[in-house]
């Protein structure tokens, strides 16, 4: 089974081949997960993201023709399930300053500064900048969140995704413009 | 004075993406003007923020894969008897209503000309009335009219009539 092609996965799995659907999720889910880390922060969300993204998945595995590559595929569904997922939670209201914690106050006032980033450890200080990352990107729509985390934190093209999306180019970057707009907005009220 | 322009590159694309010329005018418009050196700030670290968040990653648990199949045959059964009970909703009804007309039918059909068949119970109106003043179908034995003389009553009056 582990040798079998995506394709001959797909047809096997159609049939009711448990076995195929697990080979498929053993090989698949590290990048279900790289997909579901886009969205949510807490490792049981992801998880329970990405395994929402496999049952839909093998419902949806007749819709599979074959022609774009099966990772291609579950790519889409994985950005979409997890798009909707956040749509349908409440988002956070606007970030004051008050609602930051203190390593977080820190971080900001010390990259403000400059030079002075060596000062705080450098794991330590990843940790908070993603952490605060994540609770700017929390009062920003779940579109906006995708086009800041792919294009601007993981440098990939527009083309990737407009792929993962189903969005066309143009609406990618149109997204793009307006949610730097928002989060460098959101980002000078915290600096006041 | 904020400059447009100079907005308008910070959020056209990455930061990353702004070559040295542009990188430059925007320090030196930064320089002058306090809102476009703000919004150049909140740019710079908003890149650097989502670069730290967009590094870090989950790998899946070595579980994961059993979790997944097990979820897949619960939804699965868990469908199979949703997709029964509907099917039992929208037939229940129709089902219902053929089992209470078999009964009538089987009713009238059996029990029908059985019941015309068998003695009545009731008593022959026509006998009683012929044999039994009204009176005494109407009170028990026991019971007595409170106009009706007893026999001693009779008596006495006859007697009290005679001296």
């Amino acid at each position: 089974m582990g040798q079998a092609s995506d394709v001959e996965l797909v047809r096997l799995a159609r049939g009711g081949d448990e076995a195929a659907f697990s080979e498929i999720v053993r090989r698949h889910s590290p990048r279900v997960f790289r997909t579901a880390s886009r969205f949510f922060r807490r490792r049981e969300q992801v998880e329970e993201a990405s395994q929402e993204v496999f049952l839909k998945a093998f419902t949806e595995l007749e819709s599979f023709e074959g022609r774009g590559s099966f990772e291609g595929w579950l790519t889409r569904i994985a950005t979409n399930t997890c798009l909707n997922m956040l749509r349908s939670a409440k988002r956070r209201p606007e970030l004051t300053l008050s609602d930051l914690t203190e390593d977080e106050g820190a971080w900001l006032d010390t990259h403000t500064a400059g030079a002075a980033a060596e000062r705080h450890e450098r794991a330590v200080s990843s940790a908070v900048a993603a952490d605060l990352a994540d609770r700017v990107l929390d009062t920003l729509s779940p579109d906006d969140r995708l086009v800041l985390t792919m294009i601007d934190g993981e440098d990939a093209p527009v083309k990737e995704v407009a792929e993962a999306t189903g969005w066309t180019e143009s609406n990618v970057k149109v997204k793009a413009f307006r949610a730097r707009r928002r989060m460098r907005e959101a980002l000078e009220k915290l600096l006041g | 004075m904020r400059d447009e322009h100079i907005i308008e590159m910070l959020e056209r694309g990455p930061l990353s993406e702004l070559d040295e010329g542009e990188l430059a005018a925007v320090r030196a418009h930064g320089a002058r003007c306090e809102a476009c050196a703000r919004a150049y700030e909140a740019a710079r670290l908003s890149a650097l923020m989502l670069r730290e968040r967009a590094a870090e990653r989950f790998e899946p648990s070595p579980f994961f894969q059993t979790r997944v199949m097990a979820a897949l045959r619960e939804r699965r059964a868990g469908k199979e008897s949703w997709s029964l009970a509907r099917l039992w909703r929208a037939a229940g009804a129709l089902v219902s209503s053929m089992a209470l007309t078999v009964a009538a039918l089987a009713a009238l059909t059996f029990l029908g000309p059985a019941a015309a068949d068998a003695p009545s119970d009731a008593p022959d109106i026509a006998a009683v009335s012929e044999t039994y003043p009204a009176e005494e179908l109407l009170l028990q034995p026991d019971e007595v009219s409170e106009n009706e003389m007893t026999y001693e009553q009779v008596l006495s009056t006859i007697y009290e009539a005679g001296e």
